[in-house]
């Protein structure tokens, strides 16, 4: 109902007058904005004032060539700083995970220590005068000094040897990486040096590629892009206020923090919690039961081939856990109740599996209705995002070009297509997660959660003028044979409804970060504020702005006059109602 | 193939040779295929194993010694890292912490210092684990020690 007067509004717009948005200043639409429809026009106007602010980027991506540079140059400056070999310099930056400073730090604090640790040994354990043959100590044939090779320590291994060993280290994972000697009481590093010389092409360019990939992957400071085939990187600047969100040159946006697709305005532990009810609750409850279980730290998939409990991930994560419980090993002492705790809970369960079935049909009658109406939509705003980025694709790839040739429009002009639909994907994927935050929102905070679905449905129907608008008003203009005169209306139309749109979601996202914490604390006041354009107009401090945009919506709702506002809870009550429908007060 | 059976045929002949240095083991290779062998290991002393002789079990892969042999006991032992039932046994050497240094001699030696230190942080016996975390040593000795009265000692003894 409300979407359509919304359209009809929205068309009259299009009498505007064209300049004034050809300008292009991003004060325009907010004029514009006063002369939509009644009811949301306060918000926006009010929203509109408060100047975004867009936080300085904290993050940078990279490209391979990016990263390989900064590689290089991390490398240089250690073997520069400690006198070392390039070589030695690459192994002491992988032990302490490609920190420039903190192998500065243990080196000039204790040199030896670090050696040791490392394995740069200064002198050979073992000396050998060159002339005669040499017992490798691998196949325990003897060879003339030229079949053998040795790390910094002495050992002696002959080439064929080596080479097996370096192979089986590089194709078992990017452990090679902190590969020593063979003999099991000596911790010789063996550099890259001697890898070029023993190894294969492919097993080289596997070892370069592993050296690069640990170049992000154990740098706290950086991670991989998470977007399928994506091969970008991120380096993150932490400490620059609570926003993680990055987004990748590949167009994916993600959390640097819990590197899931950006979720704004749900926080990290409600998006986790989410995901996992909806694996919990999917029946596809086999993955527990199967044999792989992701490694608890590095969330590489280990299989369980053996009886032990005891499971080490592969290097360099190397990670003990338990694998019943998933609790890091060291932590199975007495405090936990030890390994036999673990044992026995699994027992437990098991004998108790009639009970724990009854218990968990129960639960799922009580909690799947509520749980579905919410996934639903969550999942629908989540495939209208994948609908709308291949029509953003679609467009960018074809459309743009034969509108450019139908219109007679040079495609720079053309931009506010595209923007109106980065900004359609931008806001699925808000309302998507506003549905998780719904879902999560206390049952007991009425008033909280009426407004809270107040602002979502305005939201939904915001978007879906500006989705309609650039999904079906544009066709016309691609069908038509000769440029259209009502081209510019159009353009205008869209331009603003895509700016109007994008400052309805920034306060939405922000004022659901902000945990809708004025709507308690205005309550009261919500009752007083009968004319919603006298609130808006005179809120002028920053902090009165955004209380006032809440208490000029929700007014405006109560403006309908079928409805009176609770004193004492801020609920909405039907006019018909004496008591509050809530709380149960008295008008 | 032939880098691991010439390989195993060195540390047979060295075998041989060492039977009299350490008289603790006691490795056979199986007569029909190099890469079966057997042990039999003395339970180290003043130890619940003390008296006992243990039979293990090897199975080398054809990768060796760049992938490690899996060894188990076929006597029945209480031990924290042997699993009771199939005799596998949990030991670091044997899985991630392998070298192609070590050899079938030295993979003994170092299941007989398992017998003498146990790791009761990884057990494969939860029972013997239990009892050695718990502090009832006493406990585990005598477990153990009935176990290798059982099984592990001749039966004229
Ligand atoms: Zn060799
Ligand atoms: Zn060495
Ligand atoms: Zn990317
Ligand atoms: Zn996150
Ligand atoms: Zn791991
Ligand atoms: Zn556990
Ligand atoms: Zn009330």
């Amino acid at each position: 109902m409300e979407s359509e007067d919304d359209m009809h509004d929205a068309n009259d717009v299009e009498s505007l007058d064209d300049d004034f948005y050809s300008g292009g200043t991003d004060d325009a639409p907010l004029d514009y904005y006063s002369d939509y429809d009644d009811d949301a026009d306060d918000y926006f106007e009010d929203a509109d004032r408060i100047e975004s602010r867009r936080p300085e980027q904290n993050f940078t991506i990279l490209k391979e060539s990016d990263i390989q540079q900064r590689q290089e140059e991390d490398i240089t400056r250690v073997a520069t700083v400690l006198s070392i070999s390039r070589v030695l310099a690459s192994i002491l930056l992988r032990h302490y995970n490609w920190s420039v400073s903190r192998v500065h730090d243990a080196w000039f604090a204790d040199e030896d220590r670090v050696r040791n640790a490392v394995g740069l040994l200064e002198k050979p354990i073992v000396q050998h005068d060159n002339t005669g043959e040499l017992t490798c100590g691998i196949c325990f044939e003897n060879y003339p000094r030229a079949r053998i090779e040795m790390a910094s320590c002495g050992h002696p291994y002959c080439i064929t040897c080596w080479e097996g060993y370096i192979s089986t280290s590089i194709n078992d994972g990017p452990g090679c990486l902190m590969l020593r000697c063979p003999d099991p009481s000596c911790g010789a590093a063996v550099g890259q040096d001697m890898i070029n010389l023993l190894t294969s092409d492919e097993d080289r360019q596997k070892y370069t590629r592993y050296l690069l990939r640990s170049y992000i992957e154990d740098n706290k400071k950086s991670k991989w892009c998470p977007a399928p085939g994506c091969e970008y990187a991120v380096t993150f600047d932490a400490g620059s206020g609570g926003n993680y969100d990055v987004s990748c040159l590949c167009s994916y946006s993600f959390c640097w923090n819990c590197t899931e697709e950006a979720h704004r305005p749900v926080d990290c532990g409600t998006v986790a919690k989410w995901i996992m009810k909806n694996s919990a609750e999917s029946e596809n409850m086999n993955w527990i039961l199967a044999n792989s279980k992701p490694c608890p730290k590095c969330k590489r998939p280990i299989e369980k081939n053996q009886g032990c409990m005891h499971m080490t991930c592969t290097p360099p994560c190397k990670y003990e856990f338990c694998w019943l419980c998933l609790g890091v090993w060291s932590d199975h002492g007495e405090r936990t109740g030890g390994f036999y705790a673990c044992n026995r809970y699994e027992t437990a369960k098991q004998e108790g599996v009639y009970d724990d079935t009854e218990r968990r049909r129960e639960m799922a009658k009580n909690s799947l209705e509520r749980y579905t109406h919410y996934y639903e939509r969550w999942a629908s705003n989540q495939s209208s995002r994948q609908k709308a980025l291949a029509d953003l694709q679609q467009m960018q790839n074809v459309h743009i070009e034969k509108l450019s040739d139908i219109q007679c429009q040079p495609e720079s002009q053309l931009k506010f297509i595209t923007e109106a639909w980065l900004q359609i994907v931008e806001c699925r994927r808000v309302l998507k997660w506003t549905y998780a935050y719904g879902f999560y929102l206390q049952e007991h905070e009425h008033a909280k959660k009426q407004f809270f679905e107040y602002l979502q449905g305005e939201a939904e129907s915001g978007l879906e003028r500006l989705h309609q608008c650039a999904e079906k008003e544009l066709q016309p203009f691609l069908c038509a044979d000769d440029p259209s005169r009502e081209f510019n209306d159009f353009r205008t139309k869209l331009a603003g409804l895509t700016s109007v749109t994008r400052n309805y979601f920034e306060n939405l996202v922000r004022a659901l970060e902000n945990g809708l914490c004025d709507v308690d604390s205005n309550g009261a006041s919500l009752s007083r504020a009968t004319s919603s354009k006298s609130a808006a107009g005179s809120s002028k401090g920053r902090s009165g702005r955004v209380k006032g945009t809440f208490r000029t919506s929700m007014s405006s709702r109560m403006n309908d006059d079928s409805h009176w506002c609770c004193e004492h809870c801020t609920y909405a009550n039907v006019k018909s109602a004496t008591t509050c429908q809530m709380c149960y007060q008295r008008r | 193939m032939q880098a691991s059976r010439a390989r195993l045929f060195k540390e047979y002949k060295e075998v041989q040779r060492e039977k009299a240095v350490d008289p603790d083991i006691q490795l056979v290779c199986d007569e029909s295929n190099i890469f079966k062998w057997t042990a039999l290991v003395k339970g180290p002393s003043e130890t619940p194993y003390e008296g006992g002789v243990f039979q293990l079990a090897f199975s080398v892969p054809e990768q060796y010694p760049l992938q490690p042999p899996q060894v188990r006991f076929l006597t029945k032992i209480f031990h924290p890292n042997v699993h009771f039932k199939t005799g596998e046994i949990c030991l670091d050497i044997l899985k991630n912490a392998w070298s192609p240094a070590w050899t079938l001699q030295s993979v003994c030696r170092a299941i007989i210092a398992l017998m003498a230190h146990p790791e009761p942080d990884s057990p494969l016996n939860c029972d013997s684990g239990n009892l050695l975390r718990s502090g009832d040593v006493r406990g585990y000795q005598s477990m153990a020690r009935m176990y290798t009265r059982l099984a592990a000692m001749s039966k004229k003894g």
